[in-house]
């Protein structure tokens, strides 16, 4: 822990920071165009396409509007609340997305600067390194449901208690099938750590089978292959975490009006939605690093890429850059792909009824994570025989 | 005053200050969003003493469902009612009077058994051990051979809880009366 042991190495880590949260929230107008213009595809539709060139600036037409909107709070309200909630709705999507890594480690050797010698450095391209990070990020980001309940209780509105109600409640049942269903992966990779879990998925699918080597070339070592099922339960419950569709009840539109954001408006709406997307980015984030190798590229480990690079440019420095650089694409690239897949299905599917949402968490998705636990375990003590 | 003091001092204050809260607010409501409060400034109390893992499931355990669900089923009742009936009659007198002395004789019991304990050295404290993983693979080893007995009777303990919340909702007056 610590910023670093000197000033750049401080200044670097703080703008990190700062850069990282002003990626999360860059990103969510651009997946509202995403999520527009792709349901209009999806609904054989244009979708916003008037303001600047395929719509893109319907973008800032959005930001403007949202900002110049009237600030209201309903007479009924309880203000610290109302105005609290909002707020709060931010931080477990920031704090949790910062310790998700999005690349390689950049090290960067000694350099001369303001006639002075710095570095040897290294810099993850990640807000913080937690050791128990799976845990760090489950446990920050349950605490979003408070968010739910404050504006739910805060607004004075029947319809945005019964929303955050809805939501908590949801929230909760399906963070224990979250949570169960990442323990197999867990146990497999015998680390919590986030980085520990994408190193262990360099290369070519192989694993030891009772002192047997098994090997398959035409695969990537990837998660998926040894967790299928967890993949699946966790990917579910990501869509129920982050309250999206089908598993939208806390804003069912046609018998809750919009649930727990029913009396919220401009900005105060826009920070809610800079939360749910929040959550997408985690989901899909954490959904690539466990199942999906994160920023390794497929078939090609880190090293060799690292040999690739150092023929590209003698410098080390710049070869370590660029191996970064390119890792941080290909995670980018498997990121989107689930962001997308998020909308997708939101556009796809229809909502559940209510009793089908518990029913579906507590009676199919939290047994099958707990069998797969438990034939996990048997497996990899047969596997260590 | 160092980085980690300052951090100290300032968790500890947050800490009890929600803890304060609790008691102090009217609304039953903040009470229990304080009482999440406490448990966040507790959570990353851990994390000060290097105990990652203890803080991420204080997290989700406590702050993350508990107290959720706690929240959740207070917002559900109109609780006028129930602050009269708490702050009136004689039994309520009797029942504030024994938990102040149940709370003054935790708090004597807590100081009493903690005299000589930060002299003391202990040897399989799992923080010892490393970082991240190392500390989590200590703390359940040791969970599961030396603090095995205390272990499963809170797993026993649960299990009883969550029988008789079953027979309490099946039973005369239940929710889920037969």
């Amino acid at each position: 822990m610590g910023m670093g042991k000197d000033s750049f190495e401080i200044i670097v880590n703080g703008l990190k920071l700062v850069v990282i949260f002003l990626m999360m929230v860059q990103l969510v107008p651009i997946l509202v165009w995403v999520e527009r213009r792709g349901s209009a595809f999806i609904q054989n539709r244009l979708g916003p396409n008037r303001v600047g060139p395929l719509g893109l600036m319907q973008l800032l037409a959005d930001a403007v509007k949202f900002l110049t909107k009237e600030a209201f709070v309903p007479s009924t309200a309880k203000p610290l609340l109302y105005y609290a909630a909002p707020v709060f709705a931010l931080i477990p999507g920031a704090v949790a997305f910062s310790a998700i890594p999005m690349s390689t480690p950049l090290t960067v050797g000694t350099f001369e600067l303001f006639g002075q010698t710095w570095g040897p450095y290294t810099f993850l391209v990640q807000g913080y390194d937690i050791g128990v990070g799976i845990v760090f990020i489950l446990g920050v980001s349950s605490l979003a449901a408070y968010t739910l309940l404050m504006a739910g209780f805060g607004s004075g509105n029947k319809y945005s208690l019964m929303g955050a109600l809805r939501a908590s409640a949801q929230t909760i049942s399906y963070e224990l099938a979250l949570g169960l269903s990442i323990v197999g992966v867990i146990m497999m990779y015998g680390t919590f750590h986030l980085g520990d879990m994408t190193a262990a998925q360099q290369g070519t699918l192989h694993f030891q089978f009772m002192g047997y080597t098994v090997a398959a070339n035409w695969l990537p070592n990837w998660g998926i292959f040894f967790q299928p099922l967890g993949a699946l339960i966790f990917f579910a419950a990501t869509f129920a975490e982050s309250n999206r569709l089908p598993f939208d009840l806390a804003e069912g539109e046609s018998e809750l009006v919009a649930g727990f954001h029913t009396e919220y408006g401009g900005f105060k709406f826009n920070m809610f939605f800079i939360g749910e997307y929040g959550h997408m980015m985690i989901s899909a984030g954490l959904m690539s690093i466990f199942f999906f190798g994160g920023y390794g590229i497929p078939f090609v480990s880190v090293d060799q890429v690292h040999q690739w690079a150092s023929t590209v440019t003698a410098n080390a420095n710049w070869a370590n850059a660029l191996v970064s650089l390119i890792h941080f694409l290909v995670f980018n690239v498997k990121f989107f792909f689930f962001l997308w897949v998020f909308i997708w299905v939101r556009w796809t599917l229809p909502r559940f009824r209510y009793d089908q949402l518990m029913d579906l968490g507590w009676k199919t998705m939290l047994p099958w994570a707990l069998a797969n636990t438990i034939i996990t375990a048997f497996v990899i003590y047969l596997a260590s025989l | 005053m160092t980085a980690d003091a300052f951090l100290f001092w300032f968790l500890a204050i947050v800490t009890l200050g929600s803890g304060l809260m609790v008691i102090l607010q009217k609304n039953p409501i903040y009470s229990a969003l304080s009482l999440a409060m406490t448990m966040v400034g507790m959570a990353a109390l851990f994390v000060t003493l290097n105990a990652f893992f203890i803080a991420g499931v204080q997290l989700i355990v406590y702050a993350g469902a508990v107290m959720v669900l706690f929240t959740m089923v207070i917002m559900l009742f109109d609780l006028k009612q129930d602050i009269q009936a708490f702050t009136r009659g004689k039994l309520s007198g009797i029942l504030k009077i024994a938990s102040v002395g149940l709370l003054a004789g935790l708090v004597v019991g807590a100081i009493a058994m903690s005299v000589g304990l930060l002299t003391e050295k202990t040897t399989d404290n799992p923080v010892l051990v490393g970082n991240g993983m190392e500390t989590t693979k200590a703390l359940g080893q040791i969970l599961y051979t030396k603090y095995i007995f205390g272990f499963e009777a809170l797993g026993v303990l649960l299990l009883v809880i969550a029988v008789g919340a079953v027979a309490l909702s099946r039973s005369k007056g239940g929710t889920h009366e037969r």
